[in-house]
Formats: C-alpha cells, structure tokens, sequence
C-alpha cells in the first residue's frame, strides 16, 4: 500500500480509542477534559490540552474514516459517510444547502483547504462592536503563525487548474484584486479529491495531524457517540450524558455512556454546539445562545468555456479575489469573496438544479464547465443579523435564516461581478444558479438579465459550507454567551472553542480563524487547569 | 432542499387557486391552515368524503425512509428528469433507477427529524390522488407521460409561490443528484473517474 494508514499504525501501538457502537453496555469514562467535537476546534483543543499533561477526552458524533477508506476516491460514498445528514443538510425551511464535516476531524476531514488568517478588518469590528478583548490582530499574529507551521500552511505553489485560472484570467483582465490562496497540505498530489477525504495523508485536516499527537499523549477517542446533554449542578457542568450510536451512525444503540470530567469543551461546530447547549437549558439570560449563527451565504455563476475545464481534478480552490470584500469598509453594502468550488458531477447536477433537456445538455457540457462562488460577508450591520438554531422535537438542531434586502443586493452584485470575471475570461456563456436565469450570451445581455432578476430564496440557488456564531464572544454578558476567551459567562468550567465563537461571520474560509483562536484559548486554559 | 411550512395565507392562496380553477365545491374544505400540514388536513376531509386517503405508513421492502407510494413517485419522476433512462434497455433502466432510489432513501434516512417530517408532508401530499390532481394536474403516476411530469415541475418551479418553488427543486435535485453520481452516469458527464495517478497510488 502506498500510503499508510496512521491510525492502522497507532491503534497498534496502543492508542485508546472507543467505538462507542461496539459497547454493550453502559458505561462511565473520566477524563481532566472533556472535548466534545473533533473538528478545527476540538482537534487543536485536544493536542493542546494533551500536550500539557492533561488526561482528555475526546468525543466525536461520526464515524472513524481513515485514508484507507478514503481510496475509492468516490463522491457518493463520501457524502454518504463523511457529512452532517449526508450532505442533504439545509436550512429548516430548505433554501440553503448546508455542507459540513461529520467524521473524525469535523469538516477539516473534507474542506478544501483555503487557510486565510482573519482580516484585521473583522478583528477590529469585533473588538469595537461586540467588545472583545485580547484578540486584535497583532495579537492574534503569533497565533496564525504557529498553526500556520504546525499545519504546513502556504500559498499554492503550483499552477491553478484551469477552473480557478478563469478567476486568476477574469480578474487580471478587469484589473481586479486576486491572489494565490495559501493550503494546509504536506505533500499534495493536486488531484482535486480534498472533498472526499485525502487517501495520501497529504490534507493537514485534525484527522492526521492535532488527533494524533493527542493519542500518542495518552488521550482517549470516542467516536460513534452523540454528547445529549451536559448536566448542570451549582454553576457547573457536572458531567455530560451520551448516547452510543449504531454502526450506520445515526440510530441509537440503546448503551448509554456517562462522561465525568473536570472541565468540558463544546467544540460541535456552530450547529451541535448551541443545540448542545440548549439541549442542557443552559442559562442564557440575555437570550444570545443559538442568535446571529452566521453563514456566508454562497451564490454561483455558471459557465460554458471553451477550453475545456476538467473542474473535478486539480487543487479545487488556490485563487480568491477580495476585490469586493472591503470596497465599502467593514459596514458598507455588503462585501464578498470571490472563489471557485469543484466540479464533480454529483454536486454539480444539483448546482444545475435543471431537469429534461436542460440537465442532460448541462452535463455534456460538464467538462466545459466554470462555477464562480462568491461568499457573502453576512452579520456586520443591522440588517445582516444572521440565524439562529432551534430544537427539533427530538432535540437534533435546525437553523432559521433569512435574508433581507441588505443581503440580496449583496447576492445580486455578487451574480454580476462573477458573470463579469467570467466574460472577462473567455466564457461563451454564464448563468447565475437562479431558477429564472437563461445563459446570456454576453456581459452586456447578463448585466441586464441580472439587474432584472428576482432576488428570493427557492429561485436563488443558497449554499453555505462555513458555519459560524451562535455562542459569540464578548467581554460584555449582554452581548455573548462567552467571553473573548471562550469562557461561559454563566457556567464555570464550561468553554466554547469552535467556530460558533465568532461574533461576525470571517470574511474568509474560517479554518485557519478556528485553528488560531482555539491555540491561544486552550493554551491558556492548559495553563489555567494545571495551576 | 426541503420545506417549511410557508404563511397561512400563501397556501391558502394556492389551495383556493387551484380548487377554484378545478372545482369549486371544494373550497369549503380547504380554506384555513398553514403549508403542506394544512393541506394535509384537508386531505383527510377529502378522504373521509371519497374514501381515498393515503393508509401505507411503512418503508417500503428493503428501503428505510421511502414508501411504496414514494417509489411510485419517484419512480415516475426519475425518467423526467433525467430522459437518459428513459432511452436504456429495461435491465439497465431498472438497474439505475434503483440505484437511484436507494440513493434518494439513503439521503431522506441521513436527515434530521425536521427535515425528514417536511419531505414525509411532500411526499404525502404528492399520494393522495385528488390533492395530487389538484396541484400537479398528474392523475395515477404510472399512466402520466414525460411531457405532463416535467409540466408539472416546470409549473412548480415557476409558481409565484415559495412552497411549490421549494417542492420542485426538492424532487428534481434528490433525482439529478442520485443519478449522476452514479459511476455507471459518468459517460453522460464526461467524468473520466478518480484521478488516475493518485487513484493507482493510493490503491497499489
């Protein structure tokens, strides 16, 4: 076999980790802490915590996938098994798709590796708007900067495939803002399969990296096991209950698993996290637990080149233009990354969103095929509050989320800058992901098409792959539900380390913004705990 | 890719729309309520009336989520919206549309509870045959020709109401998304597969 599997290796070598669907019966596992998540938040948390000579245990809702599993290289298995709800996610009323990790290493498992630091802008509209402290951009440098190495971030170093070099073309040509995006990856092979779970260890995701220097230190890994509820008593979370999941990963196996631990880290991401939360009726007396869960609404251009694209192979993203991102500053009419996603066909006839005539000629196109995506800079003003996360009557979690006229005249000028770069590129013809949007011809027929088009959800096609917010951080009770170090503001050993800590969505792919944050907050909980 | 239930007075708009166009007898039955729940409701007035509500409330044989009447569904919506299988042999039509279907069901399984009471009002809705003439202009699924689904689609998607808007892209996205990931598909997107290079290194 040419790429080893590192945990084959280390299960071997001792490492303790539970698959909770093999329990028979109940059971109680201790630990100094205990992370529940194992994603960008819970995997740095874990390696840190370890690090330090604290017993920690981590707790993980999917299932362990390791690279030998990920060899198929196939679309449909890893939807299947390595993303929330099979990656059918969507808002509760069905107008955004909702693409998020669930397996061991969370999402790092299948992003596509964009690793931008926080722009300075939204660290500085962060600590004059929601009053957090300690976390402004000089002094969050060191913090890029270790994850950076210890995850072997940097620009791209080779050529874009052909489908990010319609941006690079598009954005040279217009005279536009564009540059190389820096990736966590050692070894890459440029394939394009970062979605589906890397089969050469090549990703630096928190399944290769933080997760396993954790267990060589002694922590234990639970998988398989969904975190139900943290129990309160006197101010503090006293131990959590968990129910063991089925070997599909989803049904309960009736085995319930207690967790007692000195301190507890909720790092489920900014869905499971303030669904865990509420769940546990935590209190929340300013009412901010599950509010202003942000998204970076995702809208797309399409279009017919005529080179062919081959969008499913290569580097899927390592061009982005900020050109619109802080036009305006931080609080103008909304701002927006430009990216591509890509192209394979299963995400790819749902991206169409045709059927018939249209759908079959869409996809004998398909190796002619360029998607832009631009991500809309959501939660800087008043009317981009966000969503927010309820209950279902089972207790699984549902996002609300709206979008007002503020967020459609940002989606609108997002249709028209990428019909722009595409034209500029070279494009035949480009189509905004909208119901009642024909393919123009040229920029001249799109800018009047676009101008005209109805801006609603069910005819925009909406996605988001960045979930952030809904426990936010603020030195002031009344604006978050923790403070800037990811400290409850109610509950004593309780932290929240994952994305939901941010007060504003990122403005960028948020990985990196995950990694940084959590570093500087487990390394002084690491600190806090051994003193 | 699902549904909410939309303001009371949207579907009652809808409702009282469509029963007007097509009788208007009904109208008593169908005035209050809110989305595909309220519809629903009115589905069981229906029933107890004509005797046609919809009993089956199991999965069908070796399908989790999915129901007979659902199969018959999607059964009839697959070759409209993707008319390749219409074209195939009937071994390898039958192949691929249960392939897609499995597909679909493994989807509707892996949802959330919210989620998956929202598909199971849709599809509902969509096998109780009065209420499907109703809103789709569709009578048995089996007898309905391409033409008239993909009329069917088109007007849902076209509709000045949110909730058929979101019940079309529904139905077309679980079919053309379940069949073009199929290997089997590749040739019709001209995917060649995995990468080669890296596909040989990872499997030698």
């Amino acid at each position: 076999m040419a790429f080893p599997d590192l945990y084959a290796a280390g299960i071997a070598s001792g490492w303790n980790i539970i698959d909770a669907s093999t329990l028979g019966a109940p059971r109680t596992l201790e630990a100094d802490v205990a992370i529940i998540g194992s994603g960008a938040g819970g995997g740095v948390a874990a390696e840190i915590l370890s690090l330090a000579g604290l017993k920690v245990l981590l707790i993980e809702e999917g299932a362990l996938r390791t690279s030998d599993s990920f060899k198929d290289m196939d679309e449909a298995r890893a939807y299947g098994e390595l993303y929330q709800e099979a990656a059918a996610r969507a808002s509760s009323d069905g107008s955004i798709a909702v693409l998020q990790g669930r397996t061991v290493g969370g999402s790092t498992t299948v992003n596509w590796t964009s690793s931008f630091r926080t722009p300075a802008q939204t660290l500085q509209h962060w600590a004059e708007q929601y009053q957090v402290a300690g976390n402004s951009a000089a002094d969050m440098a060191p913090w890029f900067g270790k994850m950076e190495e210890r995850l072997s971030v940097a620009p791209w170093a080779q050529a874009p495939n052909a489908n990010n070099s319609v941006l690079k073309r598009g954005c040279d040509a217009l005279g536009w803002e564009a540059h190389v995006i820096p990736r966590n990856v050692k070894g890459c092979w440029d394939s394009g399969y970062c979605g589906f779970g890397c089969p050469a260890n090549a990703k630096q995701s928190m399944l290769v990296s933080t997760i396993p220097v954790a267990l060589q230190h002694g922590a234990t890994l639970v998988h398989r096991l969904r975190v139900q509820q943290l129990q309160l008593s006197g101010g503090k979370i006293s131990g959590a209950i968990g129910v063991a999941l089925k070997s599909d990963g989803r049904t309960p196996s009736g085995v319930s698993v207690t967790i007692k631990a000195k301190h507890f880290v909720a790092a489920g991401g900014a869905i499971n996290t303030p669904a865990l939360l509420l769940r546990s009726q935590l209190p929340d007396p300013n009412q901010r637990l599950g509010k202003r869960t942000l998204i970076h609404p995702v809208v797309l251009t399409l279009a017919v080149m005529p080179e062919r694209i081959d969008g499913f192979y290569g580097t899927p993203q390592s061009i982005a233009s900020d050109h619109f991102q802080w036009k305006d500053g931080a609080t103008g009419p909304m701002g927006y990354k430009l990216e591509v996603p890509p192209m394979f066909p299963g995400l790819g006839a749902g991206v169409f969103n045709d059927f018939g005539d249209a759908l079959r000629k869409d996809m004998a196109d398909f190796p002619y095929s360029n998607a832009l995506l631009a991500l809309l800079r959501d939660g800087f003003v008043a009317q981009s509050e966000g969503g927010s996360v309820r209950l279902a009557a089972d207790g699984s979690p549902m996002l609300d989320y709206d979008l007002s006229d503020y967020v459609w005249d940002g989606a609108r000028r997002a249709y028209l800058s990428m019909a722009e770069v595409q034209f500029a590129a070279g494009a035949k013809q480009v189509r905004p992901a909208h119901l009642d949007a024909p393919y123009y011809a040229s920029w001249s027929d799109a800018r009047k098409g676009i101008a005209a088009l109805p801006m609603k959800k069910f005819r925009a096609s909406l996605f988001t792959a960045h979930l952030m917010g809904g426990c936010g951080m603020s030195e002031n009770p009344a604006l978050g539900v923790v403070n800037s170090k990811g400290r409850h503001h109610q509950v004593a050993n309780l932290s929240v380390l994952d994305g939901s800590l941010f007060p504003t969505s990122i403005g960028a792919n948020p990985q990196l913004s995950v990694y940084a944050l959590v570093a500087k907050n487990a390394t002084a909980l690491a600190q806090e705990l051994q003193s | 890719m699902l549904l909410r239930q939309r303001p009371d007075t949207e579907f009652q708009r809808i409702i009282e729309g469509l029963a007007g166009t097509h009788n208007p007898s009904r109208r008593e039955f169908l005035k209050v309520g809110a989305g595909f729940s309220f519809a629903l409701g009115c589905a069981g007035a229906l029933g107890a009336l004509g005797g046609c509500s919809k009993e089956s409330k199991a999965p069908a044989k070796s399908y989790a989520f999915l129901e007979d009447s659902d199969l018959a569904l999607f059964g009839a919506l697959a070759p409209a919206v993707v008319p390749e299988l219409a074209q195939l042999g009937a071994a390898e039509r039958a192949r691929r549309l249960g392939d897609v279907l499995h597909s679909v069901d493994a989807k509707c399984s892996a949802l959330g509870l919210g989620s998956q009471q929202e598909l199971r009002k849709l599809f509902d809705l969509l096998a109780i045959a009065p209420l499907r003439y109703l809103l789709t202009g569709v009578g048995a699924w089996n007898e309905a020709g391409i033409e008239t689904l993909q009329d069917f689609l088109a007007r849902w998607r076209s509709s000045r109401f949110a909730t058929l808007n979101s019940g079309g892209n529904t139905l077309v996205k679980l079919i053309a998304t379940s069949y073009y990931i199929l290997p089997a598909t590749w040739p019709a997107s001209g995917y060649p597969g995995p990468l080669a290079s890296l596909y040989q290194a990872a499997n030698s």
